[in-house]
């Protein structure tokens, strides 16, 4: 069970990460318009 | 260029681009899709044709210069210079309906040099350009894409987009943040429940407070803003109690951690915030859809004119005209600026502004005002007052202002809200004084049990869910609902004013009945087709199947037009005109005479000099009016007709859809409007139905406006709802959808109260577990979720 106090802290790492992408995502503006791009990668 | 034409899938004689019948020998029904379709050739773009949805629509370009694109009091305003020294600016694109349309825009920068890049937003109808001014006039790029089927228009309300675009990464942001906090910390609180002990239990508690208090802290902003503003106003809001519940929720978990028992309460706060944030951008995406697409007719509205310069013209934006310069405007052109007609003679239609649906004939020296429709030959009009200083600029200007003081009502949420934080409050202290004797610790924590398990969460998901799902199903029934209270304060009953040209009535003059010969009818719509001014175009319409060859034809604008037909001499005008030129027999006199006593408008046909027919011209009620006001009124509205038009008219218009005459109110201009529905506004709940700019203050000033189909951009401005559909249907649809709506919105509040009301007194028993409540919170949040999705309105 001691590697629980590995584990979780290392996860919690993993999740601070998928918050960074995310507001990296957000910042860049990819969820500003959600109907156009899954045309548009349809279309080329 | 014949062999990709081959090579295309045309059957019979169907057009090229659009699949739609073309006159035989022709590859195109129309020219526009003969431009745009060597537009797509030359370009190498005919992958188009594999992508395009191929239901039949005529392609629609203009052959405008777009001159007026590269003036500078245009580029002042809406284009950005960028660091690399590329300008970028937004346009609004018509017709963009399919990802075709988006691909086929999108490779405009292989069609002209200098354009960097395109992006197409197809739900707006806007496109980012980003070009280098040197190599590429804007007019250059705007030309290309209307070429390609898309007249281009300045995308005005760019700022509002930023603005919108801003908050909603911002909530987004938040919404992540609580969602991954909520997924993590309730992993966590499983281990605990699941019994797990000693410094395992502690490494666990610890762990899940180091996670959720920051993070909570953080996305629940929105919270402590609206409950600190709320605090401030004096009015308590559902903000409130759900910033005690979090912040009770978050302090007592910390305490408990601190103190080493118990078991934080964590996972179910992280659960209500993220559900709190989800519902709430729900809401804000659907109610931003239908605005930003009310915007787009915004966008739509002339932002050019054609400036008189010796003896050429130029295309200018609006706003480069100055008092005194001449602008010409062409027949079917909407004039923009108020001035003095300086020469030619035409008809006008002002019923956008004045509410009268008759064009009125003007000539040298009479004043127009912008908003008006020129409709029959073109007029240079010396400008007096322009942009922001005319007429309609100046009441669009006031608009603003009206709404901001829009009579409020308390919404049924804050209403209970305000109860409820005081109910709680007092059932908090009632807990400490009850639970005293065990201990003062034993007893707030049995009060800060309450503050968690009671935070309304289900209570303040009712509204947003609700709403945000009406608006959507509205949405896709046309109607445009923009903003989310607009619904609540659509709900009651209320009285209804209509206003009557354009709302009531289609706003455009028919021939309502005929007195003579069928000879002289054929006779007068066979002239008539010669002729653009609206009257003659209704006597045109009247008879399409009339035959025969017009020579000789004179027109006197505004007045009558005169030829001959097999040799015969015919005249249709004014009665005032043929009377000039033909004798008035008794019978055509007092037909003249009734039609005008009723309202109706005249026109009179000579054949050889002998007046023998009159035709009485209307603007007619709309088919669905009648059965719509009786709904209305069936469902205890109490309906009024308002209008700028002639009092007779409207009298006449009110008894034929059978409302009392003292509900009918005619010759209001748009002050009267606006003060006769801010008194009734004062009294009771007032919705105002209107399409011209003359309903648009009042429209602002009313508890709910709703601008109808084919309206002026300033009443879609003003009004909370916009109708894409024609007709009165839809206003009915709108209020008993805002009806069923608040119904559904009562049943999900009467739910979460209940269930609120068992939690709070478990937990004043001292009975509650935070195991019952995490299983509980979320469980109640669902089922207000389903009871909103399960709501009948707007299906």
């Amino acid at each position: 069970m001691n590697v629980l106090y590995l584990i979780l802290p290392l996860a919690l790492v993993i999740v601070g990460g998928a918050v960074v992408a995310f507001a990296w995502s957000v910042r860049d503006g990819q969820l500003d318009d959600l109907d156009t791009p899954p045309r548009r990668m349809l279309d080329d | 260029m014949d062999t990709v034409l081959t090579s295309l899938p045309i059957a019979g004689a169907s057009c090229a681009h659009c699949g739609l019948p073309a006159p035989r020998g022709d590859r195109f029904c129309c020219a526009g899709c003969e431009t745009v379709y060597h537009a797509l050739a030359d370009g190498g773009l005919t992958g188009y044709y594999a992508l395009a949805d191929r239901e039949a629509r005529a392609a629609h370009t203009t052959d405008r210069s777009y001159a007026e694109l590269d003036d500078a009091a245009f580029a002042k305003r809406h284009v950005r210079a960028r660091a690399d020294g590329l300008c970028e600016t937004s346009l609004y694109l018509e017709d963009v309906r399919c990802g075709a349309c988006v691909w086929l825009v999108e490779r405009v920068p292989r069609l002209v040099d200098g354009v960097r890049d395109v992006r197409v937003d197809l739900g707006r109808g806007r496109a980012d350009v980003v070009y280098d001014a040197r190599t590429a006039p804007l007019s250059t790029v705007a030309r290309a894409i209307d070429r390609l089927g898309h007249p281009v228009h300045p995308y005005r309300g760019v700022d509002r987009d930023l603005q919108r675009r801003r908050e909603d990464r911002a909530l987004l942001l938040k919404i992540a943040i609580a969602g991954a906090a909520a997924g993590n910390v309730m992993l966590m609180a499983a281990a605990i429940y699941a019994g797990v002990d000693g410094a395992m239990a502690i490494f666990f508690r610890w762990a899940a407070m180091i996670v959720a208090v920051p993070a909570l802290t953080y996305a629940a902003t929105p919270f402590w803003r609206g409950a600190i503003a709320s605090l401030r106003a004096g009015r308590l809001h559902l903000d409130l109690p759900i910033s005690i519940g979090i912040a009770a929720g978050l302090a007592w978990g910390v305490h408990d951690v601190l103190a080493n028992r118990g078991e934080p309460y964590f996972d179910s706060l992280g659960m209500l915030v993220f559900l709190l944030l989800s519902a709430r951008w729900l809401q804000a995406r659907q109610a931003r859809r239908a605005a930003s697409a009310a915007e787009i007719v915004h966008a739509l509205t002339p932002s050019r004119a054609r400036r008189v310069a010796g003896s050429s013209m130029q295309d200018v934006p609006i706003e480069a005209i100055a008092i005194g310069d001449l602008i010409e405007a062409r027949a079917g052109e909407t004039i923009a600026v108020d001035g003095v007609i300086d020469t030619g003679a035409s008809a006008v239609d002002a019923g956008l502004l004045t509410g009268e649906p008759r064009p009125v004939d003007v000539g040298p020296g009479d004043t127009v005002a912008a908003g008006a429709v020129n409709l029959a030959a073109p007029i240079r009009i010396r400008t007096t007052a322009a942009g922001e200083d005319t007429r309609v600029g100046r009441l669009a200007a006031r608009l603003g202002e009206l709404t901001a003081t829009r009579p409020r009502i308390t919404q049924l949420v804050d209403r209970i809200a305000s109860r409820f934080v005081v109910v709680v409050l007092i059932a908090a202290a009632a807990t400490i004084a009850l639970w005293w004797h065990t201990g003062p610790e034993h007893a707030v924590s049995h009060a800060m049990a309450l503050l968690v398990v009671t935070c309304p969460c289900a209570l303040a998901l009712a509204t947003p869910l609700t709403f945000g799902i009406a608006i959507g199903r509205a949405a896709r029934r046309e109607i445009l609902i923009k903003s989310h209270d607009a619904l609540e304060r659509l709900a009651a009953r209320s009285t209804i004013v209509l206003d009557k040209t354009g709302t009531v009535t289609e706003g455009r003059m028919r021939v309502d009945g005929w007195l003579g010969a069928d000879v002289a009818k054929d006779c007068a719509a066979v002239l008539e087709r010669a002729s653009v001014h609206p009257l003659a175009r209704a006597i045109a319409a009247d008879r399409p199947d009339a035959i025969g060859i017009a020579t000789d034809v004179r027109e006197d604008t505004g007045r009558g037009i005169a030829g001959r037909i097999d040799g015969v001499a015919v005249a249709v005008g004014s009665p005032r005109w043929i009377a000039a030129r033909a004798e008035l027999a008794e019978p055509i006199a007092e037909a003249i005479e009734h039609a005008a006593g009723q309202g109706a408008t005249p026109v009179v046909v000579a054949i050889d000099g002998r007046a023998c027919a009159v035709a009485r011209l209307v603007d007619p009620i709309r088919k669905d009016a009648r059965a719509s006001i009786d709904h209305l009124r069936a469902l205890g509205h109490d309906v009024e007709l308002l209008s700028g038009d002639d009092p007779r008219v409207v009298a006449q218009v009110g008894a034929a859809l059978g409302l009392p005459h003292d509900r009918c109110r005619g010759g209001a201009t748009p002050e009267d409007k606006l003060a006769h529905v801010q008194a009734l506004a004062a009294k009771t709940r007032t919705i105002m139905v209107g399409d011209g700019v003359n309903d648009a203050a009042a429209l602002a000033a009313a508890t709910a406006g709703i601008a109808v189909h084919g309206g002026a951009e300033a009443s879609i401005d003003a009004a909370d709802v916009f109708l894409r559909a024609p007709g009165l249907a839809p206003v009915v649809t709108v209020v008993d959808g805002a009806r069923r709506s608040l119904a559904t919105v009562r049943r999900c509040l009467r739910f979460s109260l209940a269930y609120n009301l068992t939690m709070g007194t478990l937990a004043i028993a001292g009975v509650v577990h935070p195991l019952l409540a995490a299983a509980l919170m979320p469980a109640s949040s669902l089922t207000v979720l389903a009871c909103a999705a399960r709501s009948r309105a707007f299906r």
